[in-house]
């Protein structure tokens, strides 16, 4: 389901749910929390779980996702409810956590549904601005390079060394970590815009013009 | 430093989204108007590597992990409209593909890493080379001006989150301050290290410092502007024991019993001896980052080595 016939729709609809479900209140600012906040959110994650289930033929890619957010969402979320007056604190927390996954599930499902291509048409037919989503789509380009580039570094690095280096190893040479880090980084800045500029060259030698 | 859905008011996400749109806009109108635009391609590239770089993590404290941020790293290399550009592209991916950073609240985190992450970076570094000259002075500035931008950032995530009645700001900014304190000598220590690289081989690529953008009045003001409202906020406790601005307005208004209402744990928190001590921790934490900053800085720039410009050795 990577070919939706109206990207602007879906990913309009798409970022409305989310940003419905992120603003729907959760009970903050005092009083309880509004039951059509939970009716909001429950409709949100069940549309979410049915589009991504329905667009990548199973629930794990996206439940992986969810869990990684899980860490910050509780680190915010029960702090926060910790502060507020003990009767109410369950209902905030539980508020809370359900807003931050029903916000986050409708992204996941847009991008589930439409791809980062379909995005990139989404964004277009949505007329955002061009150089934004051009710049936007040569980044999701350039991304998979990129990451060729890690791995192949990694690769030399790893042929290089002697014995594997401990994670242990970052924490007790700060230092060496730091100017390694600097050194792969740069190189790899190197690498990224040399290989841009190449491009770049090629493509006004064929005739490309603007930017 | 990214702010998920779900914990900003619907009122400071509206207000964010409309700032940090305003930003964006700006900097495209700016960058169709430059004699020289660069290409897309570049731009999307140098974005790509800073997603890239984000996702290394590096070990800050047992427990604990930071990433470089490169707001600084991309405004001394591509000034810091270009830079703010990237940012969002890099924000935007990360929010839209990989839920890092909430669509709500996007807008808030623009305005932290990809506005005044790059003005305040730039600011800083282009007033540290004006002192050192040359690509030390760069290496200083971008060093001096990571951290700086990693503070500042850190003080508007916690304006966002106060505002919106997730935390009392006075409960909030002292934790995210003195975090991003550590936090801020990484992203100070990375930049630097990045920056002696390219600047060994690639000296023209720090040309952003020796641009107009450097020189523009506007510019600087803008970045001074966002560091010196952060330092205000981070040595507020510091500096009088009156009610604050926002205090003296809930007062005024009749609405501070409310606010002391929803928020038990920091009203009892102030009758505490340690409160104080606690309170003014972003300010000390502040200036012993500086301070140290100011040592990494010295140290980081020292290992650059030019070919053919000696008096960097």
């Amino acid at each position: 389901m990577r070919h939706t016939a109206r990207p602007g729709t879906a990913l309009a609809a798409g970022l409305a749910a989310s940003v419905i479900a992120a603003v729907a209140p959760a009970g903050l600012a005092g009083g309880s929390v509004p039951v059509t906040s939970f009716a909001i959110w429950g409709t949100v994650l069940v549309c979410s779980v049915v589009v991504m289930r329905s667009s990548e033929g199973s629930l794990s890619p996206a439940i992986r996702r969810i869990v990684w957010l899980l860490v910050p969402v509780l680190l915010l979320g029960v702090t926060a409810s910790l502060l507020v007056p003990r009767e109410r604190r369950l209902a905030v927390g539980a508020a809370l956590l359900l807003r931050s996954l029903a916000s986050a599930s409708a992204a996941i499902a847009t991008v589930a549904a439409l791809g980062p291509g379909g995005i990139i048409r989404g964004l277009r037919a949505l007329k955002a601005p061009a150089l934004l989503v051009d710049v936007l789509h040569a980044m999701l380009v350039a991304l998979t390079a990129v990451a060729r580039q890690i791995a192949a570094m990694q690769r030399s690095r790893s042929a290089r060394r002697a014995r594997s280096a401990p994670l242990a190893a970052l924490v007790t040479s700060p230092v060496q970590s730091v100017t390694g880090f600097g050194r792969i980084a740069g190189a790899l800045f190197l690498r990224s815009v040399e290989r841009a500029e190449a491009l770049e060259r090629a493509r006004r030698a064929r005739g490309g013009g603007g930017a | 430093m990214h702010v998920p859905d779900g914990f900003l008011s619907g009122g400071v996400a509206a207000l964010t989204w409309g700032a940090a749109a305003g930003s964006i806009l700006a900097a495209i109108r700016r960058e169709r108007r430059a004699e020289e635009p660069m290409p897309a391609g570049i731009l999307g590239s140098v974005a790509a590597f800073l997603f890239a770089a984000q996702m290394i993590n590096v070990p800050v404290a047992p427990g604990t992990s930071g990433h470089l941020v490169g707001a600084t790293l991309a405004a001394v290399l591509l000034g810091p409209w270009r830079a703010c550009l990237a940012m969002s592209a890099v924000l935007a991916v990360q929010a839209l593909i990989f839920q890092d950073g909430g669509i709500a609240a996007y807008g808030a985190n623009v305005l932290d890493m990809a506005v005044a992450g790059p003005f305040v970076g730039f600011a800083v570094a282009s007033i540290a080379g004006r002192l050192v000259r040359g690509p030390r002075g760069a290496v200083v500035g971008g060093v001096l001006g990571g951290f700086a931008a990693t503070v500042t950032g850190a003080t508007l995530v916690a304006v966002w989150l106060g505002l919106s009645g997730l935390y009392p700001l006075g409960g909030i900014l002292p934790v995210l301050v003195v975090s991003h304190v550590v936090i801020g000598l990484l992203e100070a220590a990375l930049t630097g290290a990045i920056l002696v690289t390219l600047l060994t081989w690639r000296p023209d690529l720090a040309a952003a410092l020796a641009g107009p953008a450097a020189r523009r009045p506007a510019t600087m003001a803008a970045g001074v502007f966002g560091f010196a409202v952060a330092l205000a906020l981070i040595a507020g406790p510091w500096a009088s024991t009156r009610p604050d601005g926002l205090q003296a307005a809930a007062n005024t208004l009749g609405f501070a019993d409310r606010a002391r209402a929803a928020w038990p744990a920091l009203a009892a928190m102030r009758d505490l001896p340690w409160a104080r001590f606690v309170l003014g921790a972003p300010g000390m934490a502040g200036a012993l980052g500086t301070g140290a900053a100011a040592l990494l800085a010295w140290a980081i720039s020292r290992s650059l080595a030019v070919p053919g410009d000696e008096t960097h050795r």
